[in-house]
This record gives C-alpha cells, sequence and structure tokens, in this order.
C-alpha cells in the first residue's frame, strides 16, 4: 500500500515536471522587444535593436563596422538581427502587430503604396531631421507617404541594363541594337557563331520578370498618367499592350534558343562564372555587376570587358529607374527612439556615406549627391544620355508584391504550359485578387 | 478493476489541456478562417461561407492541379515505396548475401538526410549539362537518354516521385526486414519439404504474415505522401511553372502572398482527406487483425 502512494507520488511530480517542461516553451524572450535592458537615457549601456532581412544589410559588413564606430564615440550598442529574406515581411508585420518590433527596422521600400507594409503607421516621423532634405527627392519620396519622411536609406536608383560582351561583338562585328529586331539579329549571329546570345537563369525566380516591368518608358510614352490610372483602376493592366508584346518577344527568344538550353536549370549564383567563361553574349545586370565579376574572376576584366545598353524589349529605349531600395525606420513602440535618431545622424555624416560606398563593392551610388558615384566618366556619360522613366514596380500597385508568381508564370510559358495571353491573364487575375482582397477603393 | 490502475486519469490530464489548447483548439480555428476572408492587409475579418471552396473546386482552378498532384505522388510513391522496400528486404534476407547489415546500412541511410540537403544534391546531380546524370549517361553511350529531369514537363514529376522513392524505400525496407525476421523459419522449413518453390512461398506465407506490417507501412506511406512539401519545395519549387505543385506548397504560396484564407481552406481540404482516407485505413486494420 505503502509502496502505492510512493509510487504515486512519484508520478505526479513527474507529471508536473514535463508540463512545467513542455510550457516553458511558451514563455516569451524578451529580448526581441529591445525593450528591457538598461534603462538610462544618457545613451551609456543603452542596446539598440536593429532587425533587417538578408539582403537589408550589405554582405561586406560595411553597415555593422559603422555601428561599432558609434558605439566607440557613443556608448549605445547596436544589436543586428538578420532573419531570411523570403519571410522577413510576414515576420516583422507580425512582430509590429504584436509590438514585440525592433526599435530600428530595415524593410523594402516604397512604402507609400498600397501593397506595401505601411511603415507610417508603426514608425516615428522624422521630417524635422536635418539630413532629409540631403537625400535625392526620388529616394526622400520612396520613404515617405502623405508628404512626411519616415526613413533613412543610402542605396542609389537600381537601373537594369544588358550587359555585353564586348570581345563577342567585336569579333562578330555586331552593332548595339536599338530595336527587338535588332536584338533578335545579333542573337542569331551569336548563335550561328557557337556562342549562347542571352544567359537567364529562371530558378531564382526574378531575373527572367525584369523585361516586362523595367520598361514601363513605352507604358509613359503613350500615356504620361498611366500609373495613376491603373491605380485608381481606371485603366487596366490587360489593356496595356507592351506586356504582351514583350512577352511574346521573350516567348519567341527562348523558343529560337537565344536563352540556350539551360535557361531554366541555371541559376543567378552561377551567372558571374558564365559571363566569365566568354561564352554568354549578354545578360540583364546592374552595371555593378561588372565589378563582381572581375573580384570573382580577376582574369576577365569585366569593368573594361563589358558594355551596356538599354534593354530593347518592345523596342523600348528609356532606362527603367527603381528608386526604390531598402530603408531604415524607428518604431515608435521602442524605448529609445533619441538614440536611433542619433543612430541616424551618425550614418548620415558625409565621412559616413562616404565610407558605405567604399565598403560595398556591388554599389556604385549612393542617393546622396553629395557622395560622388563610383561610375567612370564614360558610364556616367552614358548614364547622364538617358531618357529615364520610374519602373512600374514602384509606381503601380500589386506589381512587386507578385514579382515571384510571374517568374513562375513565364516558366511556365517557356514549357509551354502557358501562352503568353494566358500569363498577362494571370498577371491582371492576381492583381485584381489582391486589390479586393485589401479592399481597394478603385476596386469596389 | 479500474480503479486498481496504476496512474489515475488526472495524470493525463496536463497533457490532454496542453494537447486542446495548442493542437486541437487551432486546428478547429483554422477550419473556422477558412469560412473567412483572413489576409495580411486589413486586420478586419468578414465571414464568406463557402467562397474559399468554391473558388478551389470551380472551374479549371490551379488548385486541382496541386489536388490532382497530390494524390498522384501520394498514390504511386506508396506503391513505389512498398514494392521497391519489400523487395530490397526480401532480397537482404536471403542467405547468399554477404554484408547483409552494412548494405542494409546503405540502403536506409537516405532516410536520415534532411530533405532540404537531398533536393540541392538532386537538383545539381540532374543539371542538364553540368549534372551527373546526363555526363554519366552521355559517357557510357546512352547519351540518347539524357534529359531535361527537372524541367520537361512530362518527365519532372516522376523525376520527383523517383527522388523521393529512393530517399524513403530504406525506411520501409528495415521495417518489412523486421517482420520478416519475426516469420518462424518452420512454416519455410515445412513448405520447402512440400516442395514449395521461391514465389508459392512468398505468395502463401511471407505476404499473408507480413500483411499488418504492410498496412502500417502503408498508412505512413499515404499520410506522408499526402503532406509532402519539402521534398517538392527543394527539387521544383513547384516548378516549371506549376507544373510540380502540391496542396502543401499551395498553401505555402498562399500564406506568402497573404492570402491566410486561402491556405487555411486548402489545409483544411488536405485535414479532411486525410481524416477520411485514414479512417478507412484504420477499418480495414481492424477487419485484418479480426
Amino acid at each position: 500500500m505503502k509502496k502505492n502512494v510512493v509510487k504515486r507520488l512519484l508520478g505526479l511530480s513527474m507529471a508536473a515536471v514535463l508540463t512545467a517542461g513542455l510550457l516553458g516553451g511558451c514563455g516569451s524572450d524578451g529580448g526581441d522587444g529591445g525593450n528591457d535592458g538598461g534603462s538610462s537615457s544618457g545613451g551609456k549601456g543603452v542596446t539598440l535593436t536593429f532587425g533587417s532581412h538578408q539582403s537589408g544589410l550589405p554582405t561586406s559588413g560595411i553597415v555593422q563596422d559603422l555601428a561599432k564606430e558609434f558605439e566607440e564615440e557613443t556608448g549605445i550598442k547596436v544589436d543586428f538581427q538578420i532573419s531570411p529574406d523570403a519571410q522577413w515581411r510576414d515576420l516583422i508585420k507580425v512582430k509590429l502587430d504584436s509590438g514585440e518590433a525592433p526599435d530600428i527596422i530595415c524593410v523594402d521600400t516604397p512604402i507609400g503604396l498600397a501593397s506595401s507594409i505601411h511603415m507610417d503607421q508603426y514608425c516615428i516621423e522624422l521630417t524635422d531631421q536635418d539630413w532629409t532634405s540631403r537625400m535625392e527627392d526620388s529616394a526622400r519620396s520612396a520613404v515617405s507617404a502623405n508628404d512626411k519622411v519616415y526613413g533613412i536609406t543610402f542605396p542609389g536608383a537600381k537601373m537594369y541594363f544588358y550587359l555585353y560582351n564586348k570581345q563577342i561583338f567585336e569579333e562578330l562585328d555586331l552593332e548595339i541594337p536599338t530595336t527587338y529586331k535588332e536584338l533578335k539579329d545579333i542573337c542569331q549571329k551569336m548563335l550561328d557563331a557557337g556562342y549562347t546570345p542571352i544567359y537567364e537563369a529562371t530558378t531564382n525566380g526574378w531575373h527572367q520578370v525584369l523585361p516586362l516591368f523595367e520598361t514601363g518608358g513605352l507604358w509613359l510614352a503613350d500615356d504620361p498618367d498611366i500609373y495613376d490610372k491603373l491605380n485608381a483602376n481606371e485603366v487596366e493592366l490587360e489593356s496595356i499592350p507592351h506586356l504582351l508584346t514583350i512577352i511574346e518577344q521573350l516567348d519567341e527568344c527562348a523558343k529560337a534558343g537565344y536563352f540556350g538550353a539551360d535557361y531554366l536549370s541555371n541559376t543567378m549564383e552561377n551567372a558571374k562564372g558564365a559571363m566569365a567563361s566568354g561564352e554568354y553574349g549578354m545578360i540583364i545586370n546592374e552595371m555593378g555587376f561588372r565589378g563582381e565579376v572581375e573580384a570573382d574572376y580577376p582574369d576577365f576584366k569585366a569593368t573594361e570587358e563589358m558594355g551596356a545598353f538599354v534593354m530593347p524589349w518592345g523596342d523600348n529605349q528609356v532606362i527603367g529607374v527603381n528608386p526604390a531600395s531598402n530603408a531604415y525606420f524607428i518604431n515608435k513602440e521602442s524605448k529609445y527612439t533619441e538614440e536611433a535618431k542619433q543612430f541616424f545622424e551618425f550614418l548620415a555624416r558625409p565621412e559616413n556615406l562616404q565610407k558605405r560606398l567604399d565598403g560595398q563593392p556591388e554599389l556604385n551610388a549612393l542617393c546622396w549627391p553629395e557622395v560622388e558615384s563610383k561610375y567612370s566618366e564614360e558610364d556616367q556619360a552614358f548614364i547622364d544620355s538617358l531618357e529615364k522613366a520610374n519602373v512600374v514596380q514602384t509606381s503601380v500597385n500589386y506589381i512587386d508584391s507578385q514579382w515571384m508568381d510571374v517568374g513562375k508564370d513565364l516558366e511556365a510559358m517557356y514549357t509551354g504550359a502557358m501562352t503568353p495571353e494566358d500569363v498577362v491573364d494571370t498577371i491582371a487575375n492576381r492583381r485584381n485578387e489582391q486589390a479586393e482582397l485589401q479592399r481597394d477603393p478603385g476596386w469596389e | 478493476m479500474n480503479r486498481k490502475k496504476l496512474y489515475p486519469w488526472y495524470f493525463a490530464s496536463g497533457a490532454a489541456v496542453l494537447f486542446f489548447l495548442l493542437c486541437f483548439l487551432p486546428g478547429i480555428i483554422g477550419i473556422a478562417y477558412s469560412f473567412t476572408d483572413w489576409n495580411n492587409f486589413t486586420n478586419d475579418i468578414r465571414f464568406v461561407g463557402l467562397d474559399n471552396y468554391k473558388r478551389i473546386f470551380e472551374g479549371n482552378s490551379e488548385y486541382l492541379l496541386y489536388i490532382k498532384n497530390t494524390l498522384v505522388f501520394t498514390v504511386v510513391t506508396t506503391i513505389a515505396k512498398t514494392v521497391v522496400g519489400l523487395a530490397l528486404a526480401l532480397l537482404l534476407t536471403r542467405p547468399f548475401i554477404k554484408m547483409k547489415n552494412f548494405q542494409r546500412m546503405i540502403i536506409f541511410s537516405p532516410q536520415v538526410m534532411s530533405y532540404l540537403v537531398v533536393g540541392l544534391v538532386f537538383k545539381s546531380m540532374l543539371h542538364p549539362t553540368t549534372g551527373f546524370l546526363n555526363n554519366f549517361l552521355q559517357d557510357i553511350g546512352l547519351g540518347a537518354l539524357a534529359k531535361n529531369w527537372l524541367t520537361d514537363l512530362n518527365i519532372v514529376f516522376p523525376t520527383v516521385m523517383t527522388v523521393d522513392t529512393w530517399k524513403g524505400m530504406g525506411y520501409i525496407m528495415v521495417v518489412v526486414i523486421a517482420g520478416i525476421m519475426s516469420i518462424a523459419p518452420e512454416y519455410y522449413e515445412a513448405a520447402s519439404i512440400d516442395g514449395a518453390n521461391f514465389f508459392q512461398q512468398l505468395k502463401s506465407i511471407t505476404i499473408p504474415l507480413l500483411k499488418p506490417v504492410l498496412v502500417n507501412a502503408t498508412v505512413l506511406n499515404v499520410t506522408y505522401g499526402l503532406r509532402v512539401f519539402d521534398m517538392v519545395y527543394s527539387l521544383t519549387n513547384g516548378g516549371p511553372g506549376n507544373a510540380t505543385g502540391v496542396i502543401n506548397t499551395a498553401v505555402y504560396k498562399e500564406f506568402s502572398k497573404g492570402d491566410l484564407a486561402m491556405g487555411t481552406t486548402l489545409s483544411s481540404v488536405l485535414f479532411f482527406v486525410v481524416l477520411a482516407l485514414l479512417y478507412f485505413i484504420i477499418k480495414s486494420m481492424e477487419d485484418t487483425e479480426v
């Protein structure tokens, strides 16, 4: 009998321990919130939490280096918490809603579109800060909502060109194409000479989509207010002729073998090696890509061997400018908003801007005109000579949010599972679906 | 009698309460959410009735393709894993095979690898020009068999199922070997005295006595097949296009798109399918035991 009681007690206490163990996992780790730690207001002992996605921070670690200098100067520590790209958007939304977001938040801009994360609701206004006037207008508008500035951003506008192998062009006596027909002609010549004309990689999901929406200049040439009309749903996406034209042209080029045999298996990670091998004629990328190629493959002097031209899909000759990038914001709920503002001021100092540009090999320019860009004189003159237009995805709602899906649609088209018309319809339907989900007034 | 049991019911209550709060209740709430338009963009949730279910089953929606793919995947991999696992088990219990345990270990080893690793390794092995498989085929003079394994619409789904079978067959083999070892050798002895050959023994002794084991393996394979995600995600991410999408890759896609209600609707559909199938499988198991 006695033995039984002991066993019972033992069993009961074991069950209690197990239950406690299970519940232990439910506790929250308050460290994330950044609302604990030292309580002094003088800066010393304060730790600012800085939440970002992987691509929000340069891989060279220059931001972390700057943060260390900031700590030496002020005693305020910056603790970086980095999450995978794909989950960041959802993660930060949940954290913001549950009050667990870090003090400083890095997210992709623009913040003013209906489909963006509405940082203006969650973050403090920074319009009164001295540095805001020193940013480029387009960059400032990307971190503003209703003419109020909420964030600080650094990278210069993104521009995607066709980067081409000068040697192949010389060898085959090719001219830079300005129309789709000319592009097709040079592709055919390269193919006949045994080169793969264009390096394309669809497995990453995003690269193949660039021709569709980086050519917004075509849309604006037809109607300068087209972006506003699309956002108000006065014009339907299906009615834009260039979208279908370019998708048909992509399909034609893929079927003609201009992307090579393996474009559906290729990855962008292998693009540098492919271009350095001299077997590929062209690739869509930013100018800074040449620097990256040269860093990895010093034998191939990419900065000299590769030229750039505007992608002539749909006979486009206007370079798409994407002022959006990532930007830093200060959480409204943070205890240390003053310290965070101090950190932004520190980052905005001219010498620190210069350090940032120097410390990032893939970056050519900042959106701070006072810092001279890394473009060579030739490149700068070339860029200055081009007509520019904002890209579609930063101006029209519900495009950027379905970017990867469009990549899959194109993939399906290349394998024959979809027609170019299907792709346009699917993009338009998805856009309507998302607008209705968000109860966009234009769709009510 | 029950009163004399060592552990009274309330010992289980802690676990039961936690299970109810953390597993059962969220599941029910999830099903409830499938009748709303819950999404990432607005905070108020509206009741929309069966709209989400209609969207799945109406017309020629892409979701029907995902459901079809999931069912095909489940049926094919279940049969393939069971047949290959059984064949390997029979082979590796024969007395003439040397180093049995070593060979069993080799065949079982893919099971302990992560799906992501297997996916990445096969992705590079199956690359059309730089991959091992096509290069190997070319080197032995079978270049005609080299294919675009992961981008050709006609081949990609069989490829995914083959890789999954390769990874999963070892486990079924181990389970079946355990079953075979537990069959008393006297049966075989008696059968061989009666002049039964290998196939007769297989049909009349091995398979009937392995039935409970095979039913268990089928339950495992079916529930795994219906819930498959990692293998498809890491090998093709549902591509090219949506050709290899299954229910769970669609759920993942809907959640990342912000259409949370559609995600829970698809999960609910999967839940009902699994529930119905399990009911019948368990019923049939009860029959075999009687």
